[in-house]
């Protein structure tokens, strides 16, 4: 627009199509994450935020430190699985609000059609926001990964448990990442489809939980038992136990018949997906490890009370937790497959939204 | 606002027979539905779009050729946008064709992105990027290299002069800088193709004056504009062709030859005005047809040659004009001999 010069030279031929294959596609996506980081991410606001979660981790590290130490020796474990926790809680709190309004924030704002009419396809410009959305969150795990580092100090850190807690967690963030910008090409209204992603996070991490509770009340069985009753000879002052031909009816909840719901957990994909350690008694000595031990109980059927085995020093004999877990399923990838095929398809529907030329619009939406 | 057509009052009796109309429009009596698809620049043929109930574009051809500037005027609502987001890939129309620089954007979006530049009415931004950065991104994202992706950015800051405003976030420019980066957004793949909506709005006299400048050497050097605009005296300066588009439809042969015909006010201004009334009414102009407004004299005319005539009764009557000009331009005349025809 400059006086002297009113027009660049122009070819006389047509612009010749870019490049294609895979190295091209992926340096177009490349194009798209970075233009999602320097949107959305790259602010002061960012980095506070990215501070203070930093010091709100380490702060409850080091209390938890302080009041484990004089209980336990080797806290690596501990430490380690408490972070990853505290990571995977931070993440599903703020990568909905990172993602959730990718692609409808974009169309409000009149720059999602200013890249649909270059050279970009819907497939990157969505998988191009899914990526951005998750390197973002991915830096709250990197302001965590110090205390990781501090716990493989302290000793008594599983290389496996790092080696799979971390993947585990890398991949959930993706899925939420995926979820929420998925999401926002599904819905019209950037605050409706972040709220729906926070629903969708709440319902796999609280959701289950609670479904879970109620659905084995529901679940509940009558039973049928036969009394077992102890006899106390006064002579020997031995008790002795044993099964009546008495019987009486019970309801019995069945966590048993509902405990997949808990498959679809982030805590207990993690938790499970982490092989656990079990300490002299065969008790798990991690969080990961009791919270993977507990879903496994929950797989039991109910038992009919019998009279305990009893060793000769008196002691009762019962399954140890190694034994249970030891003779029950897995989980994990059960509901790592369910996250993985919401997300495809959250983000299938996305690509298929963004596509250009639309056919069909949402009613009141913008195009440009 | 033109005056009624009163048929026997000719300002000049044995006028000479009309020339053909200036050049200015689309060949108007040429039959609606005779474009030929495989034509270069922007062919649109029977395209009609409907939003729910909304027929946004009810039968819209026409054919905007490569080398010249063609405006798209209509009212609020007649369907330029939904037209032009056609054009520029992003909607599917119902029904009909259209080809941009020869592509099918319906099935060929790639080809038609790759020849044409687009800059809609609301421009979006990304806030918080540099002009340069947006540039840039915009390059890579038409596929250039990151190497001419940067220089064709910086050429084009010097062209929008937005060199002090390069490194600095885009939500701190004015809206005649948001314009200006919007135009160089168009620019950036060198399309053949420009789509302008309303791309003067906000914009100051020197930055009008280029974009003029520049659109006109777009359109020499080949290349085909369709600009959307309601400053109808601005797309009188820059477009050689217009296509009127009212309610869905582009206004037909016969209702735009009418609308041509109703007439127009011409401006006259002399040094005596007492002398310019007096032989005004002495030539036999007659009384409905002039309206005086302090010095000047506004006069309803059907044709130029009355115009032409006219001027020569006044200056042969020694009245010493100053000022002989259309008091509206071309298109606007009739942009509002079709408005008028609605009422």
């Amino acid at each position: 627009m400059s006086q002297t010069t009113t027009l660049p030279p122009r070819e006389p031929a047509p612009v010749p199509a870019p490049p294609r294959g895979l190295g091209a596609w992926l340096r177009m996506l490349g194009v798209v994450v970075r233009l999602e980081l320097a949107q959305r991410v790259r602010s002061v606001a960012w980095y506070v935020l990215l501070v203070v979660v930093g010091l709100v981790v380490g702060g409850v590290i080091v209390v938890l430190f302080l009041s484990l130490s004089g209980y336990q020796r080797d806290l690596g474990g501990a430490i380690f699985s408490t972070t990853i926790f505290l990571v995977m809680l931070v993440t599903s709190l703020v990568t909905p609000a990172l993602s959730g309004n990718a692609v409808n924030g974009d169309r409000d704002g009149g720059t999602l059609a200013a890249t649909q009419v270059t050279q970009v396809t819907a497939a990157q410009l969505v998988l191009g926001k899914v990526l951005g959305a998750w390197i973002a969150s991915l830096g709250f795990l990197a302001v965590c990964a110090p205390f990781m580092l501090g716990s493989a100090l302290l000793g008594g850190l599983r290389i496996e448990a790092v080696a799979i807690a971390i993947p585990v967690v890398v991949v959930e963030i993706g899925v939420v990442s995926a979820i929420g910008v998925g999401l926002s090409g599904l819905i019209r209204r950037p605050v409706l489809s972040t709220v729906v992603t926070y629903l969708v996070v709440a319902f796999f991490s609280v959701g289950t939980l609670i479904g879970f509770g109620v659905a084995t009340i529901a679940f509940q069985s009558e039973e049928t038992y036969n009394e077992v009753t102890w006899d106390w000879d006064e002579e020997t002052d031995e008790t002795t136990c044993r099964v009546t031909d008495r019987t009486f009816d019970t309801t019995v909840p069945r966590p048993d018949r509902v405990w997949p719901l808990l498959a679809a957990n982030p805590y207990v994909i993690l938790a499970d997906a982490v092989p656990p350690h079990f300490d002299a008694s065969g008790y798990p000595d991690d969080l990961l490890g009791q919270i993977a031990i507990g879903v496994r109980y929950a797989q039991l059927e109910p038992v009919q009370e019998e009279c305990p085995e009893v060793l000769p020093y008196g002691a009762w004999q019962g399954e140890t937790a190694e034994e249970v877990y030891e003779r029950t399923v897995p989980s994990w990838f059960v509901g790592l497959a369910i996250h993985l095929a919401l997300a495809a398809l959250a983000v299938w529907g996305a690509i298929a939204a963004v596509r250009a030329p639309a056919r069909t619009l949402a009613a009141g939406s913008r195009i440009a | 606002m033109s005056a009624p057509a009163s048929p026997g009052a000719p300002a000049s009796p044995g006028a000479p027979e009309p020339l053909p109309a200036s050049p200015v429009f689309v060949d108007p009596v040429r039959p609606a539905d005779a474009v030929d698809l495989s034509a270069d620049g922007i062919v649109v043929e029977g395209l009609r779009r409907s939003f729910g109930g909304v027929h946004a574009v009810r039968a819209m051809t026409f054919h905007a050729k490569p080398g010249r500037v063609t405006g798209l005027i209509g009212p609020n609502g007649a369907g330029k946008t939904t037209l032009l987001l056609m054009l520029a890939s992003l909607l599917a129309p119902d029904a009909g064709a259209i080809r941009v620089a020869g592509a099918d954007p319906v099935r060929d979006p790639r080809a038609v992105r790759r020849a044409m530049g687009w800059m809609p009415d609301v421009l979006g931004t990304w806030r918080t990027l540099s002009p340069r950065q947006i540039l840039v991104t915009v390059g890579r994202l038409h596929g250039l290299p990151e190497r001419r992706a940067r220089e064709r950015a910086d050429e084009l800051i010097a062209q929008a002069r937005l060199e002090e405003l390069a490194t600095r976030p885009s939500r701190v420019l004015s809206r005649g800088q948001q314009q200006r980066l919007g135009l160089a957004r168009a620019l950036v793949h060198h399309p053949r193709v420009l789509l302008l909506d309303e791309p003067a709005a906000g914009l100051d006299p020197t930055s009008r004056v280029e974009l003029r400048e520049l659109l006109r050497g777009f359109a020499a050097a080949g290349g085909t504009v369709l600009i959307s605009s309601h400053d109808l005296s601005e797309l009188d300066e820059i477009a050689q062709d217009a296509v009127f588009v009212d309610r869905g439809e582009v206004v037909g042969g016969e209702r735009l030859v009418l609308a041509r015909q109703a007439a127009r006010e011409w401006r006259v201004r002399a040094l005596d005005p007492r002398a310019l009334s007096y032989q005004l009414a002495s030539i036999g102009v007659a009384f409905d047809r002039v309206r005086l407004e302090g010095d000047v004299a506004l006069i309803a005319l059907d044709r130029e040659e009355h115009a032409a005539d006219l001027l020569q009764r006044l200056v042969a009557a020694g009245v010493p004009i100053v000022h002989f000009a259309p008091a509206v331009g071309d298109i606007e005349r009739t942009y509002l001999g079709l408005a008028g025809g609605r009422r």
